[in-house]
This record gives C-alpha cells, sequence and structure tokens, in this order.
C-alpha cells in the first residue's frame, strides 16, 4: 500500500514536466505526421485540405532529389559531427586541459566567438571573406600575391564551407561538455597515470577518452540530432545552392519559405516527418553503440 | 473528426502570432479601419503610405455621400523578405484577421485567388475600367498581369522592366563608333543582336584586354523571376491560358541552359559566380567593369544614389540599355516585367464587407500625382497612360526612355504552381551553368521533378 502511495505521488510530481513534454515535443510531432498525410498548401489553405494518405511519401521515394538531398546531408552531418562538434570539442579540451590554466580557458573562449556571434552577421562575413578578389579577404591577401587565379570560393568548395561554417559553431557545444567531464575525473587517477610514465596521448587514450563515455554518447547523440535540423547558416551562405540542400533545409523550402510563396504543408511536413524516423533510428544506434544499457546499470556497489 | 481537430489544433497555434485589426462593425457611424500592407521600405514606402492621403480624399467623398463611415488607412511595411511576407499574409487571412488591402507580386493572385483569400475585383477588363477614371488610365497591357482565370484580381501598382544593360564607355574602348553603340538597342530590339552575338562581343572585349577575364557578362547573382526571360528569349512557353496548365518546352529549355554554360565556357562569366553578394555585382556592373549585365530598371536609382561617383550623369555617360537580346536571329527582344498589385482580401479573410470602399480607396491612391511621386522616388515604371505626358513622370530622363520596353514584355504566369515549376527551372539552371550537369542532363532532371510534382498541370512539349 505504501509502495502504491509512493508511485502515485512520483506520478503527480512527473506530471508538470510531462505535460510539458506532451504539449512542446509529442504534439508537434504528431501534428506533423498528421499534416504529411494531406495535400495542405498555400492554396488549400489550412481550411480546404484533404486526407491523401501516403501520396506525400510516394513523392518523396520517386523524387529524383531525395537520394541526393540525403546524401548530401549524411555528408554534412557526417563530417561537421567527426570534424567539429565531437572531434573538434574533444580534441580542443583535451589540448586545453594540458595548457596552463589561464592559457587553457583563453583558448577555449576563442571558441566560443562563433557561437555568440549572430548566426547572420557570422555566415554574411564568410560570404565577404571567400568572395573574389577584390573583395574577399582570402582571394586578395593569400591566394592573388600567390599569382594563382582567385575566384568566389563558396559555389566550388560549397559543403566544404558549410561543414567549417557551422562546425566552428558547433565545436563549443562538446568543447564545454568535455571540459567539464575532464575536470571531474579523479586527480588521483589523472596523476597517477603520469608517475606510470603515461605521456599526453597514452593519458588521452587510456585515461581519458575512455572516462568520457557519456558525455560522448550524449554530444554525439545530440549534435547528431541537432545537425539533422539544422540549416540556418547553410541558407544563409548558399541557400541550399551548389549540392548543399540538406533534407531539413529542402523541408523549411517546400513547406514555409520559398521564392513565390506556394507554401507545400504537406509535402514539407512529409518530409520533416523521414527527419524523425531518420533521428529516431540515429538515436538506436547510438545507444546500442555506447551500450546505454551497461551505463545505466546500478554500481556493482550498490548492488552489493 | 480528425479532421476538424486538425483544423482547429492548426488555427489556433497560428492565430495568436498572427492578431492584426482589420477592420470594425458598429452600428451608426462607424470607424472602417483599412490595413494596406506591403513589403520593402525605404524608396517604395509610397505603396502603403499613400493611403493615408487617400483615404482623406475618400472620406470627402463618403461625407459629400451622407455615409456614415470614416475610413482610417493602417499602412504596415514589412521589413522581411517576400517568403515571410507572404507567409504572414495567408496565417492572416487564413484566420480572418488579414488587411483589406495587400500590395505583392501579381503572381500571388493565383495561389491566394485558389485559397479564397483575395476575391476577384471584376469579371471584365471593360468593366474594371469602367469602375473609376483611375482604373480607365491603367495602361491596358498590364491588366493581364491582374487576371486569373477570366477575371481581374487586382489592380497594378507599379511595373519595371528588365534591360539588358551594356556598358558604353567599353564598347568604345573595343572600338566601336558612336554610331554603332547608339544603334545596339534597335538592333537588340529587332532580333539582330542575339544572346550569342552579346556573348562574342564580351569575348572579344575580354581578348581585348578591355574587361577582365570573366567581366564581360554578369547576369543577376541570386535566385530570382528573371531567368524566365532567357527561356522565353529561346522560344520557350511557360502557361497555357486555354488549358491553365503550365508547360514546359525540353528544346527550349536545353537552349537556354546551354547558353547559360556557354557564358561560362567562354570566359564571359566567372566559373563561379552564382551567389555573389549583391554590394559586389552593384559596384562592379555600375562602376565600368563588366561590359554586359542584366538587371532590373529598379536598380538604376541605387546605383546613382550608392555606388558611382557623380550619380546619373555619370550612369548617362558610361551606361546604355535596351530590351534583352532573343537568342534566336531575328526574333525581338524582350523584357520581364513584374509589376506587383494591389489585392483585396475577401469576407473570409479579413472579417469585414467592406470590399467596394477598398477599391476605391485603391482607386484614389491609383492617382497620375500618386502614382507618379512613387514611381520616380523608386525607379519603378509608371502604370498609367496620363503618366506619359505628366510632366513630373517626364522628368525623370530614365523612367521615360525606357517605358518603350513595355511595349514587348512578359510575365509570369499566374498559376498557383508556378513556384513549383520555377523552382526545377532555377535549380537546373545553376547546375547546368555551374557545369554540374550537361544542359540536357540539367533539363531532363527538370522536367522530371516538375511532372512529380505538378502532376496534370504540365504540359510538356
Amino acid at each position: 500500500m505504501k509502495k502504491i502511495n509512493k508511485i502515485n505521488s512520483a506520478y503527480w510530481f512527473i506530471l508538470p514536466a510531462a505535460l510539458l513534454v506532451i504539449l512542446y515535443f509529442f504534439l508537434p510531432v504528431i501534428l506533423t505526421v498528421g499534416i504529411s498525410f494531406t495535400n495542405m498548401s498555400s492554396v488549400t489553405g489550412f481550411s480546404n485540405w484533404e486526407f491523401n494518405g501516403i501520396a506525400n511519401y510516394i513523392k518523396i521515394y520517386l523524387h529524383p532529389d531525395s537520394l541526393s538531398i540525403f546524401g548530401s546531408t549524411l555528408v554534412y552531418v557526417a563530417c561537421t559531427l567527426c570534424f567539429f562538434n565531437v572531434g573538434m570539442g574533444l580534441l580542443v579540451s583535451i589540448l586545453a586541459y594540458h595548457l596552463p590554466r589561464r592559457i587553457g580557458g583563453f583558448f577555449k573562449s576563442l571558441w566560443l566567438l562563433p557561437r555568440i556571434t549572430p548566426a547572420v552577421v557570422y555566415v554574411l562575413m564568410w560570404t565577404m571573406i571567400t568572395a573574389d578578389a577584390p573583395y574577399g579577404i582570402i582571394n586578395q591577401h593569400i591566394i592573388a600575391p600567390l599569382g594563382l587565379n582567385t575566384k568566389n570560393l563558396i559555389p566550388e568548395n560549397a559543403m566544404f564551407f558549410c561543414i567549417l561554417v557551422n562546425g566552428y559553431i558547433g565545436a563549443s557545444f562538446g568543447m564545454i561538455i568535455f571540459s567539464s567531464a575532464i575536470e571531474s575525473i579523479s586527480s588521483d587517477i589523472m596523476t597517477s597515470s603520469l608517475v606510470d610514465g603515461a605521456g599526453f596521448f597514452s593519458r588521452a587514450r587510456y585515461i581519458i577518452i575512455p572516462q568520457l563515455k557519456w558525455p560522448l554518447l550524449f554530444v554525439t547523440t545530440y549534435q547528431t540530432l541537432s545537425l539533422l535540423t539544422s540549416f540556418e547558416s547553410i541558407m544563409i551562405l548558399t541557400d541550399g545552392n551548389f549540392n548543399t540542400e540538406v533534407w531539413s533545409l529542402w523541408s523549411y523550402h517546400k513547406a514555409l519559405n520559398n521564392y513565390y510563396g506556394n507554401f507545400q504543408y504537406g509535402f514539407g511536413a512529409a518530409l520533416s516527418g523521414v527527419l524523425v524516423v531518420v533521428g529516431v533510428i540515429f538515436a538506436i544506434v547510438y545507444l546500442k553503440f555506447f551500450k546505454f544499457g551497461e551505463l545505466v546499470k546500478e554500481p556493482l556497489i550498490d548492488e552489493m | 473528426m480528425l479532421k476538424k481537430i486538425l483544423s482547429v489544433l492548426l488555427i489556433s497555434i497560428f492565430i495568436l502570432p498572427v492578431a492584426f485589426a482589420a477592420g470594425e462593425k458598429e452600428e451608426g457611424p462607424r470607424t472602417l479601419t483599412i490595413g494596406v500592407w506591403t513589403r520593402e521600405g525605404d524608396t517604395n514606402h509610397w505603396r502603403a503610405d499613400v493611403a493615408v492621403e487617400a483615404a482623406e480624399d475618400l472620406n470627402a467623398q463618403l461625407k459629400a455621400e451622407g455615409s456614415n463611415i470614416t475610413v482610417v488607412a493602417e499602412p504596415y511595411i514589412d521589413g522581411g523578405d517576400w517568403g515571410g511576407f507572404k507567409k504572414k499574409y495567408a496565417l492572416a487571412a487564413d484566420s480572418g484577421k488579414a488587411p483589406l488591402i495587400i500590395i505583392s507580386g501579381h503572381e500571388d493572385i493565383a495561389t491566394w485567388g485558389a485559397a479564397g483569400y483575395i476575391e476577384p475585383l471584376a469579371s471584365s477588363i471593360s468593366e474594371i475600367k469602367s469602375f473609376s477614371d483611375e482604373f480607365n488610365d491603367v495602361k491596358d497591357n498590364l491588366w493581364k498581369s491582374a487576371s486569373w482565370q477570366g477575371k481581374i484580381w487586382g489592380i497594378p501598382q507599379d511595373t519595371e522592366a528588365r534591360p539588358m544593360y551594356f556598358n558604353k564607355t567599353l564598347l568604345k574602348e573595343m572600338g566601336w563608333s558612336d554610331e554603332e553603340v547608339n544603334n545596339l538597342p534597335a538592333k537588340m530590339a529587332d532580333g539582330s543582336f542575339t544572346l550569342y552575338d552579346l556573348i562574342d562581343t564580351a569575348e572579344e572585349a575580354v581578348e581585348k584586354g578591355v574587361v577582365e577575364p570573366g567581366y564581360g557578362y554578369w547576369h543577376r547573382p541570386k535566385k530570382g523571376g528573371d531567368f524566365l526571360q532567357f527561356y522565353v528569349a529561346f522560344g520557350g512557353e511557360y502557361y497555357d491560358a486555354d488549358s491553365d496548365k503550365l508547360v514546359i518546352d525540353r528544346e527550349a529549355l536545353i537552349k537556354c541552359y546551354e547558353f547559360q554554360r556557354e557564358c561560362v565556357e567562354s570566359g564571359v562569366t566567372p566559373a563561379s559566380y552564382i551567389g555573389t553578394e549583391w554590394n559586389i555585382w552593384h559596384d562592379v556592373v555600375s562602376n565600368n567593369k563588366a561590359l554586359f549585365f542584366n538587371g532590373g530598371t529598379w536598380m538604376w536609382a541605387d546605383w546613382a544614389k550608392n555606388y558611382v561617383e557623380g550619380g546619373e550623369a555619370t550612369l548617362f555617360k558610361n551606361i546604355g540599355y535596351g530590351y534583352e537580346p532573343s537568342g534566336i536571329r531575328g526574333e525581338k527582344g524582350i523584357t520581364l516585367s513584374h509589376p506587383l498589385v494591389y489585392l483585396v482580401s475577401s469576407e473570409s479573410a479579413s472579417d469585414s464587407n467592406d470590399q467596394e470602399i477598398a477599391k476605391r480607396l485603391i482607386s484614389l491612391m491609383t492617382t497620375t500625382e500618386r502614382n507618379t511621386r512613387h514611381a520616380v522616388e523608386s525607379g519603378h515604371l509608371g502604370i498609367l497612360n496620363s503618366q506619359d505626358s505628366y510632366d513630373e513622370y517626364l522628368s525623370s530622363k530614365f523612367l521615360s526612355s525606357t517605358g518603350y520596353l513595355l511595349d514587348n514584355n512578359v510575365f509570369q504566369p499566374n498559376h498557383p504552381m508556378y513556384g513549383i515549376w520555377y523552382d526545377s527551372f532555377w535549380d537546373n539552371l545553376v547546375s547546368a551553368e555551374q557545369g554540374e550537369k550537361t544542359p540536357q542532363e540539367a533539363a531532363d532532371d527538370a522536367i522530371t521533378v516538375m511532372k512529380l510534382e505538378l502532376e496534370d498541370q504540365l504540359i510538356v512539349k
């Protein structure tokens, strides 16, 4: 009886958070999936639409751009994640840990600059940096003095710059999480590793990284889902031209913003629906890969 | 049931942030607030702001008629982009909070007409012209842009042309005589100077060192309706009015893409050009760095004010303009016009049944003096016959010397799916110009997407 009461009161405590989750997380997904089974668009408005079954999903399946956009999305997410959001974040946090505290702190705060600069200003700055000579800094001051041909750099290396620009913004997130996780590693272990003769690489490989399983799981999963749905810097940088249209930008263009204003809410929602499924698959894969079950097991000392 | 629940949820989500007063109803004497929405302020602010003084005239008329209505115009200028502006209107209209008058591109007529957001203003051109002297004064060919399914849905507010500009100073440096330079607009008009002649001339300019490689011809650097005129220049059809369907002509599309690619391969346009920032583009074209360039008439005032030392006098000295040449020898040059139109929201969209009064307000916003004020200040072409002999309008040398371009202009079609048609056209134009696809591959891909997305709304030729 006491146990039942305990469970009941637990439900009451969780209710406010559950309501918020339902209202702001589940309901939008349900609405999006619902809309994806309709022909809703600017032409039908929000009142005269009809259910059209899985027509929008069939359209995605048959669409000649689906495969290439999906491929671009995978390249964008994987490269940004590996080289910046996780890779660079980890590297910066480990390097900064091995520097004197003040210098390390300064080094880390530099990486926060792209994140605190408004996205529009930051991305437009890149368009000017990469513009053709005599306007762009790279062309005018680096490429031209070398006697090489100058050119508008973004169209020729569009995906590279999308990854670079986004990566500089995203790296700081992982850096903060990893830095605090490294700081929380027991100094006994860190010091004894030095006593045992571990160098920088051995300590990073065998001491630090194994202790970061939780933050690595969190940053990888969170940033994957975040990158799958982020498109604002790409929109400002290339607007999806030059093979940089990622899935979420495609959805946005179709459903909410295109040049002539005929918004395809139904088709755009179906594109978002696909993204939800892909996100869930990624999350499950990560949980398996990082052995989530083992991470949440009660410590052996508690079992005893 | 599910549909109803979904509708209620959607509308309730969107209603909250889009609350905007469009009209008030009272018994007896009443004040009618008419919202007038447009986007872009700056030199274009008169599009909406002129409603305030027009309302004063309207109130005087209403008073003389013994009406108990007082009209208050409430202009609103949106600072966002076109997509956001159109989205805002669509959401407001769907929740019954739209302004009675909106000024937008004529291509919105079909989409908003089909959605029931706007209502037709007349069932024929003669009917709308008989409504007032001002409407009767509107140039005949502009009504086509405001028509859809046989009815008139909008009143033209302004228009423009997209000339092919050329640099007279650079042509003379190449050895052209004054006479040859002065005759170029006529040759562009009658088809004796084609788009490929343009490439040849630009190539020669690069070879002679008159312009840097890649600076022979600069088209619009970003997405925009302009590129339709290049497809038309190669004989492309895009709309069949009888069936109200969009058309794509494979051969013309390939030729159009081939031309874009040839610009790059011949070295007159940079290989990585699309996406160039506008401020760079304006600086290059207005300061004698590019030989040919395709832009809008509205850019002239901007160049004079913000880019060129010596203003308009320098521009007239250096820059000439004419029709966009045809891609086919002997065919006339053309230009694309994109009139903005006054549209009147339906009763369900605006929660007001004062559409007739809104029409009268638009009529008073369309007087020769008021429209000319906007045209001269913003660099747009006039829409009224009376402006052809109106001193204030004629005082603008540029406007009065480009008005003839409207004699052979094309409009984008009023079809609800045109945006989808254009997206495929543009995406593959970029791929063809960049060399990512051959012109044939790009054309076939564009047609495949159009067929899939437009379904029975497309005729393929």
